[in-house]
């Protein structure tokens, strides 16, 4: 009987204590002291720059000394024909020798990547002045390297990876600037004289991109053409008088990239090809419907695009971007009014040709580039594809002949690449296999070498984050 | 000339002349000698090992490649690798490779943004466009993702170390065994961490 009672007692005590931790298990949550991540924890603060009122043009400094004038140009971002390829007959060094590289001169600079841009004998360089805070343009002669006069404007920027990013672009009448904060300025060529100038983030509200403006302002037939990204998507405007002639409307808010505009011809039809954060687009670029948009797709968005889109003459167009977003070759098509776009080819950087900040080039029917560092085990090599498939490398490097984020193009049919430290790599071009001729150190201490290189008259101007050296390659 | 009676002469005077019972004194003598010796050795052994340099597993952040291994290999549970960060390489970027998954919708604090699986890394605004990034260890796990994105895209200033107090140093460390760059090795226990700034590529410190 007491046993009896006991189990049943027992059976009783531990239904009870099965309630009980049922009732508890339900209760309890697992996760209470879970801290969750929500937005706004970093506090971000919110910028007062672009109430900062910036007088463009406002500094001039001139030297008044002699040049020699020479035959040659590299007037903008890419050359003449934004194809990074010299078209000049001058025969250049393919091999240093024993004496190295004769370097012509040497001058110090803000912390930056703004390249060259070469005019008739006349180097053109945007410089930021952490002692001044301003951004200058900077006119120097090529065979001297002497300073002729700077023009510019105070303005604050901060180091972000460097100040300076972008190339002029020179006509024979203007010069065309951008700003690390989107200050546009037109000048004289010849004087330096100020002409007019945009605040394109105070006017257009404009996201400033990372790291500072990237985009090389275009000048396209006196007409200087900006992608503005905010209240208008790009703006055509008079280099003779500043007055704006188009403006292409911005319904889906797309913003300004680091990519910079490139002029193709299609089907009869010249266009202005951008790659913007939100899309890429196709704007027409001349007659009564210039600033109209002729295609434009939002397959391609990622949140930093520095390279530029390759153009071809089938109507592909190779696009690139880092920060894992690999590429994509799209295909347009259209008979010279209307058009449209298709997406033919998109992979990870991993995958095929990819590049986070130079912009390919396009030789003989082929594609060359150097992949970035995500990409795997062929990470910093420079490859070359067939844009039938870009996937599929023809030929690439190899393991002992990686490069870094530094600029390349093809000058007397040969290719020249610039590394991070500022070692200089001369190639055979080739669309079978890697050819390389010569390899010489020449920024002593280089560093962060990524602005794109110049050359007109066989001077080759180029820099790291700090210097700029003007190499003389003629033979 | 000496006869054989003349040898024993001469013997029997050496014999009287040398010391009595030497024999037991040579081996006395050469039994302390020894035993001094012993004791010498063993003193100079402990002194060694109580005094003598210690070594510890350390990784080598410029040969590490960001295999993930560190979080699963290690006989610690989390792992005795942590992320840590080398704030004078730091760019302090609103757009930080090493805190944002690729193409984050924003530039937040956001989980759904955050590259870091367990939210260990902090991101601080400290000035218009700088953004400090600080380590929380107790959160690490080792998985080196935000070490890949600093490396892919920034400054490298992210990095794997070995915590030498989360460490057991073993014998034969089961992440070295495996990691698949050899960036593991012995370093002199003095001397224990490898961190990017103060530590170089060429190995100097």
């Amino acid at each position: 009987m007491i046993i009896n009672k006991i189990l049943k007692y027992s059976v009783y005590l531990c239904l009870a204590v099965s309630i009980l931790a049922i009732i508890w298990w339900l209760m309890k949550d697992p996760t209470s002291r879970f801290t969750e991540s929500l937005p706004g924890l970093d506090k971000r603060g919110v910028s007062d720059t672009v109430s900062e009122n910036i007088e463009i043009g406002k500094i001039f400094e001139t030297n008044a000394l002699q040049y020699k004038e020479m035959s040659e140009s590299w007037p903008r971002f890419r050359g003449e024909r934004l194809d990074n390829i010299s078209v000049s007959p001058i025969r250049l060094k393919e091999k240093f020798g024993p004496k190295g590289a004769d370097i012509r001169w040497t001058i110090p600079l803000g912390e930056g990547h703004s390249g060259a841009a070469i005019y008739k004998g006349l180097v053109y360089v945007l410089d930021y002045n952490e002692k001044e805070k301003a951004d200058l343009l900077r006119c120097f002669s090529l065979t001297e390297g002497k300073e002729l006069w700077k023009r510019g404007y105070h303005v604050t920027i901060k180091r972000n990876h460097g100040m300076s990013r972008t190339i002029p672009s020179i006509t024979e009448k203007y010069i065309l600037t951008m700003g690390p904060r989107c200050h546009v300025m037109c000048l004289d060529r010849a004087s330096g004289n100020f002409r007019w100038g945009i605040d394109v983030a105070k006017e257009y509200s404009v996201e400033i991109p990372f790291w500072y403006t990237g985009q090389c302002p275009l000048i396209d037939n006196d007409i200087a053409v900006i992608a503005t990204g905010g209240k208008a998507l790009m703006i055509g405007v008079s280099c003779e008088t500043g007055k704006k002639l188009w403006e292409t409307p911005n319904p889906d808010g797309w913003k300004m990239s680091h990519s910079s505009i490139i002029p193709f011809t299609f089907e009869g039809r010249k266009m202005f090809v951008y790659s913007a954060i939100g899309g890429m687009v196709g704007i027409a670029a001349d007659g009564p419907d210039a600033g109209k948009v002729l295609w434009k797709t939002p397959a391609w968005n990622h949140s930093v695009v520095a390279p530029s889109p390759v153009c071809m003459p089938d109507g592909k167009i190779f696009i690139t971007a880092g920060y894992g977003a690999g590429a994509m070759l799209l295909q347009l098509k259209g008979n010279g009014v209307n058009f449209t776009i298709e997406v033919v080819q998109q992979y990870l950087p991993r995958f095929g040709l990819a590049s986070e900040q130079q912009t390919p080039v396009f030789w003989q029917g082929h594609l060359f580039g150097i992949l970035p560092k995500d990409a795997g085990t062929l990470r910093n090599q420079f490859v070359c594809v067939d844009p039938a498939d870009c996937k599929k490398m023809i030929w690439t490097s190899g393991q002992t002949a990686r490069f870094g984020l530094g600029p390349y193009f093809i000058a007397d049919n040969k290719f020249f690449i610039l590394d991070d430290e500022g070692t200089l790599t001369i190639l055979k071009p080739s669309t079978s296999k890697y050819i390389q001729l010569d390899q010489i150190k020449v920024i002593k201490d280089g560093a962060d070498a990524w602005a794109p290189m110049a050359i007109a008259n066989g001077y080759l101007v180029l820099r790291d984050s700090k210097t700029m050296v003007c190499i003389n390659m003629n033979l | 000339m000496l006869n054989v009676n003349s040898h024993k002469q001469i013997r029997g005077i050496e014999m009287e002349n040398s010391p009595k019972n030497s024999r037991r004194d040579f081996i006395k003598k050469g039994t302390r000698l020894s035993l001094l010796l012993t004791l010498g050795a063993v003193g100079g052994i402990a002194a060694k090992h109580l005094t003598g340099e210690k070594y510890v597993w350390q990784i080598d952040p410029f040969k590490c490649t960001q295999c993930g291994r560190c979080a699963t290999s290690c006989v610690m549970s989390p792992s005795a690798v942590k992320c840590i960060h080398a704030y004078d390489l730091c760019g302090y970027c609103d757009l930080c490779g090493g805190y944002l998954k690729p193409d984050a919708n924003q530039r937040s604090t956001a989980a759904e943004n955050q590259l870091c699986p367990t939210a260990a890394i902090q991101r601080k605004y400290i000035e218009e466009p700088y953004f400090e990034y600080v380590i929380d260890e107790s959160l690490c796990i080792g998985c080196a993702k935000c070490v890949k994105g600093c490396t892919s895209f920034g400054n490298g200033s992210l990095h794997l170390q070995i915590i030498q107090n989360r460490c057991l140093n073993c014998n034969e460390c089961s992440i070295a065994r495996l990691c698949p760059s050899e960036a593991i090795s012995r370093v002199k226990a003095s001397n224990p961490y490898k961190v990017k700034g103060s530590f170089t590529k060429e190995g100097k410190s």
